[in-house]
């Protein structure tokens, strides 16, 4: 289609270039205002950077990158952005600048944009492509896994740790195949089936269908000590190709009613336990978190299904407190005593191993409450006595630290109160000794 | 005599080497200055401490008269005024900026909810000229200083009409703008340093302070505020404390969309992750989402090339916490963004694969709640709006799995019936030609159909309790046979017509004969009883109570006229049942 073909109503713009839409029916028109300097094209998924100015058809400006100051950037060909882009963008290389003439089906259609794009509007915009990488998918974003997709999957949801899955995967190191494998395993069970942990973050970030690229960085591969059996070396940076042919989808909450809820509860319930036997604590979390997730706000249960209910809470929480102190996870593992609290005020375990989680974290006064309210209750506790000994003595330990610390803080009013204590001091001829060396403590370390 | 103590005090400790001043004389100083000040010797305190000779002494001590100078400034009594500023802007300059920081903030910390705005008006200003004394190392202070400000405009009023606005009776808006003149050399200096540094540093501590105000504002007070659209009030300090927020927010390098599409984007769950909750409140966010998509503020600063479905996915998470609430300020505000969000999508376009996302199972739900239980009648109302622009934005194959989640989860008998009437609409808009699809004719459509068509407790089913959903069914399958012809069977329906006869025509028959045996009954008794108890019969007799209030009590006429009523419905549903009954008898003989 040219400038030509189509009714140009006194724009300034003409509607010229290459009709760029798999269905050829010119919805977005592309026009190289400035060849690219790259090689290679953008991929699926990939982070792209750009600069865009978007005019109307009447030459209206509404809205400019260049403007605001800051590079756009997106994840292409996600839906993150109209379709003119992620058909446009995927075909331009570094340093291209580019004018894609979109009409409105492929922008955004009979809706417009309030405020600032009318309904059935066609759009015209100036795009600069600077640059992309593949998407980082480590949640610390530290380039650890990159990944580039080779066919897109499809659906909004992704392998949770716990999910059975179908691959098939490829691992090479420096053009070696060392891996070529079909495989059926549940998330979380990779490292007894020779797989590094990347692969199975990887996994995670997967949709149904989808067949992508992975560089794994040593830290999420085998590491530094390689891996004998493969022939990997230590600190290697390894590529796996895997297609996620299927994955089992937990049957969400909302297909169920309260009484298949109830069921699945107690079924998961057992599975939880049997992984907790084993020693599998992250996976036997997955299937009490999934007791939580479907009946915390089920609000409509009445009598005997309301108390089950309440029961399989409270274990499901129970347990999640007992697997996260396992994981050494205080923070998650407090979380879940207080939620069993909350259920039964008074419980003997979710008080104890709340002291145990605020144990872990430092939080040895809180811990030793804990701990005293479990002996209090259930006299026979002999681990809370324990417990609360320990306690006692890293909290004194911890208070010389503080003094240290607050002296220096404070030390003007350190001074001070050296000074109010040293009079004192004198008043009082008794507990002399003592405070002399308190106030010449603080007035060393200030 | 206190004026005498102070002078006292103040040679006394002209004569300390180094100021090495004792705790008695720091009292003294203080409680003798504090009376002088109260007493009206202003001026004798002005002139003592602006003695060359006692500058060491003021420097020390001087902050510790903060307390009763600002007292005095604030009732505003007009002989002391002028010395107490003098005071005060000799102790700004002559003090150590840490211990002035403290003593002001103790200040504001001080107002009661009368006295905030003017406190906060008077202390903004030096307040700022100490931070900004106090230098490179300032961030923590001015972190402190903000948090302690906002925590007491918070507690300020909310005006809500246009006119409260204008009035500004509890000082809201006055502190909001006062409050954006007191961060800016603050934002100025983070912007200065993103463009010195050429991109920023996440460790910039002041732009975290910054940061972390902004996130504070946006959730209190602005996610309490109504803002009034330029149209209806043209000048509002509120909306332009709002979009000030907005652009301070994009100008410390914080890009709006990323700040909107956070929780979407970040790649997944990850357990106990407090710093960015803390750092990026999702309620905060939530208001964030408001003003760009209701408001429209800022919006020239967002990008118009994202996606619509995108933008709902990244929303919903604001909505669905935001239904999630009680308090009708956020209600209406869910309802309102999610509207917003909606409009931009179009109609018959959203997969069937979005209802995966958790968010597209609990908003509903939140929205149920909001119809069915909300006190306010308008938000309930726009609720049922915005509930059915959601369905209306579905695929088929969506609509599909959505009416069945909600038939099988929503419990409530009034949201079933509505459910039903939108299949209903659904089948009868895959029954013109041209527009025939696989899930609302035939084979899926059956599952769907029997789901709908059957009583849950069999002929034992309060019916009055499930008058909504009962009758739309009876209507959906009088449509449906009449529609439907039998030799053509679309739908289905005929084939499968025996099963729904078994399931739910027979049992509600004698579901209909039993209740309705039962109120016939109910009513000549009480009948009967009027008439025995005669002159009495005022006396109430039954009482009926709605969420623990006690309604007035039932007469027995009024009772008379529910069992009446109840009687009138059964035979509404009767007359349906026997015209359904009627036209599947007919079967087979055209």
């Amino acid at each position: 289609m040219t400038a030509e073909e189509v009714a140009n109503d006194g724009n300034s713009i003409p509607m010229e270039g290459e009709d760029i839409t798999p269905k050829k029916d010119g919805g977005v028109l592309k026009l190289v205002k400035k060849e690219g300097t790259g090689t290679e094209l953008p991929m699926t998924g990939d982070k792209v950077f750009v600069h865009y100015v978007g005019t109307l058809l009447d030459g209206t400006q509404f809205d400019s990158s260049r403007d605001r100051g800051e590079k756009f950037s997106f994840e292409l060909g996600k839906g993150q952005v109209i379709k003119a882009w992620d058909i446009g963008v995927a075909t331009m290389r570094i340093g291209e600048i580019c004018q894609l003439f979109c009409k409105p089906e492929y922008a955004y259609g009979a809706a417009g944009s309030p405020p600032k794009i009318p309904p059935n509007s066609t759009l015209i915009f100036q795009v600069e492509l600077f640059e992309f990488h593949g998407e980082d998918i480590t949640d610390e974003e530290d380039g650890g896994i990159v990944r580039r997709i080779i066919t897109k999957g499809e659906g909004y949801t992704k392998p949770n740790e716990g999910a059975s899955v179908d691959v098939h995967l490829e691992g090479q190191y420096e053009g070696r195949v060392f891996d070529d494998r079909d495989l059926k395993f549940e998330v979380g069970d990779g490292e007894n089936l020779d797989l590094p942990p990347g692969v199975e973050k990887a996994l995670q970030a997967m949709e149904q269908g989808e067949e992508s690229l992975f560089t794994i960085k040593p830290k999420y591969g085998f590491g530094n000590t390689g891996y004998a059996k493969f022939n990997i070396p230590p600190g290697a940076t390894l590529q796996y190709k895997i297609k996620l042919t299927a994955f089992e989808k937990a049957k969400e909450s909302w297909e169920m009613n309260t009484c298949e809820k109830l069921e699945q509860s107690t079924i998961v319930k057992e599975k939880g336990t049997q992984y907790f036997k084993d020693g599998k604590y992250k996976q036997a979390a997955v299937q009490y978190k999934r007791i939580v997730s479907w009946l915390e706000h089920e609000s409509s249960l009445q009598g005997e299904d309301e108390e089950k209910a309440k029961a399989l809470r409270l274990a499901a929480h129970l347990n999640l407190s007992m697997c996260y102190l396992k994981l050494h996870d205080p923070n998650p593992a407090l979380e879940n005593c207080d939620k069993a609290l909350e259920l039964s005020a008074n419980n003997e375990k979710a008080l104890f191993r709340r002291g145990e989680a605020l144990f872990v974290m430092k939080e040895f006064e809180r811990a030793k409450d804990d701990f005293q309210r479990v002996i209090q209750l259930y006299p026979s506790n002999k681990a809370a006595k324990s417990q609360v000994v320990l306690c006692q003595k890293h909290i004194k330990e911890q208070h010389e630290k503080d003094k240290r610390l607050y002296a220096n803080m404070f030390q003007k009013f350190a001074e001070r109160d050296a000074k109010k204590e040293a009079e004192q001091a004198k008043k009082e001829p008794d507990s002399a000794m003592e405070i002399e060396e308190n106030g010449a403590q603080e007035q060393t370390a200030a | 005599m206190a004026l005498e103590q102070f002078s006292d005090v103040v040679q006394r400790c002209q004569a300390v080497q180094d100021e090495k001043f004792s705790p008695a004389d720091f009292d003294l100083f203080q409680t003798a200055g504090k009376t002088c000040i109260e007493q009206g010797d202003s001026a004798q305190v002005l002139s003592i401490i602006v003695d060359e000779r006692n500058k060491d002494i003021v420097r020390c001590m001087g902050w510790n008269l903060l307390e009763p100078i600002v007292k005095v400034l604030l009732s505003k009594e007009d002989r002391n005024l002028p010395h107490c500023h003098a005071i005060l802007t000799h102790l700004l300059q002559t003090c150590s900026p840490k211990e002035l920081l403290v003593g002001l903030l103790e200040q504001v910390e001080e107002a009661d909810s009368d006295t905030i705005p003017e406190a906060i008006i008077l202390l903004l200003k030096p307040l700022q000229t100490v931070l900004l004394k106090l230098g490179v190392r300032k961030a923590s202070s001015v972190g402190m200083a903000l948090s302690t400000l906002l925590a007491q405009v918070a507690q300020l009023p909310v005006p809500l009409s246009k006119e409260q606005e204008e009035d500004d009776v509890f000082g809201l808006c006055r502190c909001c703008t006062e409050l954006l003149l007191f961060i800016r050399p603050f934002v100025e200096e983070v912007k200065e340093n993103l463009n010195n540094n050429r991109g920023f540093s996440r460790n910039d501590e002041l732009r975290g302070e910054i940061l972390k105000f902004c996130m504070k504002s946006l959730s209190e007070p602005l996610l309490e505020v109504q803002l009034k659209d330029p149209d209806a009030l043209e000048k509002s300090p509120l909306r332009d404390f709002a979009s000030e927020i907005l652009v301070i927010l994009s100008s410390i390098g914080e890009s709006l969309p990323d700040l909107l599409c956070h929780s979407v984007l970040r790649k997944r769950e990850v357990p106990g992750f407090m710093e960015e909750e803390v750092r990026y409140p999702k309620e905060s966010l939530a208001s964030l989402a408001h003003l760009l998509f209701v408001k429209h503020i800022a919006m020239e600063r967002f990008p118009a090339v994202l996606s619509p479905v995108f933008l709902l996915q990244c929303n919903m998470e604001y909505i669905e916490l935001l239904l999630s609430r009680t308090e009708e300020s956020r209600v209406q505000k869910g309802l309102e963004l999610y509207e917003k969000t909606l409009v931009r999508v179009e109609d018959g376009s959203l997969p069937v694969d979005l209802l995966d996302l958790k968010t597209f199972f609990s908003v509903p739900q939140n929205l149920v709640k909001v119809m069915t239980l909300c006190p306010v009648q308008n938000l309930r109302t726009k609720g049922l709006s915005v509930f059915q622009l959601s369905i209306d934005k579905f695929n088929t194959e969506a609509k599909y799995k959505f009416f069945r989640c909600m038939l099988r989860t929503s419990e409530h008998a009034g949201v079933e019936g509505y459910i039903i009437k939108n299949i209903k609409t659904q089948i009868d808009s895959a029954l013109r030609p041209g527009y025939g699809n696989e899930w609302f004719l035939g084979k899926h459509l059956l599952p769907l159909l029997h789901q709908v068509l059957c009583l849950p407790q069999g002929p034992e089913t309060d019916l009055l309790h499930n008058l909504d959903r009962i009758m739309e069914s009876l209507n959906l399958l009088r449509y449906l046979l009449i529609r439907d012809k039998e030799w053509q069977n679309e739908t289905g329906v005929w084939s499968e017509l025996y099963r729904m006869e078994e399931n739910f025509l027979k049992p509600l028959r004698t579901g209909l004969n039993m209740s309705k045996a039962h109120y016939e009954a109910e009513l000549k008794s009480a009948k009967e009883n009027k008439r025995s108890s005669g002159t009495e019969a005022k006396a109430p007799t039954c009482t009926v109570t709605v969420g623990n209030e006690s309604l007035p009590n039932m007469t027995p006429e009024m009772q008379l006229q529910v069992l009446q009523s109840a009687l009138y419905t059964f035979d509404l549903m009767e007359s349906v049942l026997a015209r359904i009954e009627e036209i599947a008898e007919a079967r087979g003989r055209v």
